[in-house]
């Protein structure tokens, strides 16, 4: 080894980044240069490296004799522990079974629901507009933005209209359909509830039925997507019955 | 505790090792201790051969790490690697001459062994240095050794050294070096 005299604190943490590779490619490019120009900083920088890897080597040493008291310790140990994984294990399986249980219920209602509604859910097709029936203007120009898939101005106009005609079943009734095609089902529900208080000759009778079915459906409420299912008498809602009381 | 180690793949283990992770290290050493042990003592060796030959394989098996001279290329690669090391060295001290020599089996035997098996796989003056370093070491104050130990081998910094001695950062520092002096100082004497 050298002098002692000569390797300054800043050096030696200098050394520590070099050796620890934690120099910045700038610092590293200087430092090799002078590691091939100067020898005697060579020679430094080895005997710090060998300093270092004797602190580490000699610490290990002493590590591993600690280490070792525990081998016959840790064989016991070892089974306890396989014990206690064991017990964990059951408790974890527990847990993940409720979790499974829970997750399925959920799984398997609401999309399941989801998934029925997406499959038994078309927009009522609306009616058919005719140019010139100028009394009923402002319905058929909203059933215009309705066929078109503009469901939010029509929602607009045919509320406007409400307020006017109260008592119409009928607007109630596509204000429902078009809060459902909007994807809106919580919106949708009472104004289809409304139109099936209608009058038993009410035309969309079967419909608002059928619609509010799929409604309460898409909420995730089977008992009353049934009964209001039941009461429709369309195809669609007794093939969606027959699923749902499977 | 082993099925840790387990779940540590191989780079991880590496990479572990390479930061003195105590956990990992004690993990390695404990579970793979007993077939090293089984096959010393299959082989005329005595528990307490055991002991030294398979703490310096691992000692070996580290510094292999430590300088990337070792890669993994399976699952338990590193695990086997340790053993074949040890093996390896358990049939140099059969071989050698001390041992043939000795009738009864003791300590100097292995140590003069060991002795020259490490002067074969590096070079004579760097390994008698380490030594020299490794025996100074041992033989420095507990303060500075904690310091130095904590430092350089647990990999701790500074930040933290201080904050548990419960003093400043730069106090720290400056104790740090005053230690490496020290050290230094014991291994010129030394030589």
């Amino acid at each position: 080894m050298k002098d002692k005299s000569d390797i300054a604190q800043e050096l030696l943490e200098i050394i520590e980044r070099y050796i620890n590779g934690s120099m910045t490619s700038q610092e590293l490019k200087d430092f090799n240069q002078l590691l091939e120009l100067d020898n005697d900083f060579k020679v430094k920088i080895e005997d710090i490296k060998t300093m270092l890897l004797g602190i580490e080597t000699q610490s290990l040493k002493e590590q591993l004799d600690e280490f070792h008291k525990d081998i016959p310790k840790a064989i016991a140990q070892n089974q306890n522990k396989k014990k206690f994984e064991f017990l964990n294990f059951n408790k974890i399986a527990v847990a993940a079974a409720i979790i499974i249980a829970v997750g399925s219920i959920w799984f398997f209602n609401t999309p399941q629901n989801e998934k029925l509604y997406a499959k038994y859910f078309t927009p009522d097709p609306g009616l058919p507009t005719v140019m010139g029936t100028s009394d009923n203007f402002e319905f058929y120009d909203a059933m215009v933005n309705y066929k078109h898939g503009d469901y939010n101005i029509a929602i607009e106009k045919w509320k406007a209209l409400q307020e006017k005609k109260p008592e119409n079943d009928t607007i109630s009734y596509f204000l429902g359909v078009a809060h459902l095609a909007n994807k809106n089902e919580i919106e949708a529900i009472p104004y289809l509830e409304r139109s099936i208080e209608a009058e038993d000759d009410f035309i969309f009778l079967d419909h608002a039925y059928l619609y509010l079915g799929l409604a309460y459906l898409k909420e995730g409420n089977i008992e009353l997507a049934k009964k209001h299912l039941s009461l429709s008498n369309t195809d669609n809602s007794k093939e969606l019955i027959s699923k749902l009381t499977d | 505790m082993g099925e840790t180690l387990h779940l540590l793949d191989q780079s991880e283990l590496v990479d572990a090792i390479k930061s003195n992770d105590a956990i990992v290290l004690k993990n390695l050493y404990i579970n793979n201790y007993h077939k090293v042990e089984a096959l010393v003592l299959k082989n005329s060796g005595s528990v307490e051969h055991a002991k030294d030959i398979y703490q310096d394989a691992f000692i070996t098996v580290w510094n292999n790490i430590k300088n990337n001279a070792f890669t993994p290329k399976n699952d338990t690669a590193l695990q086997g690697y340790l053993y074949t090391i040890a093996k390896n060295k358990w049939t140099d001290v059969l071989r050698s001459k001390a041992f043939k020599n000795s009738k009864v089996l003791n300590h100097e035997v292995l140590t003069v062994v060991k002795d020259e098996d490490f002067d074969e796989i590096d070079d004579d003056l760097k390994n008698k240095k380490l030594k020299t370093v490794m025996a100074a070491f041992k033989n420095l104050g507990q303060p500075c050794k904690q310091l130095l130990s904590t430092f350089y081998f647990d990999k701790k910094s500074l930040k933290d050294i201080a904050s548990e001695l419960n003093i400043e950062e730069t106090t720290a520092r400056n104790k740090k070096y005053r230690c490496m002096e020290k050290l230094r100082t014991m291994v010129l004497a030394s030589k």
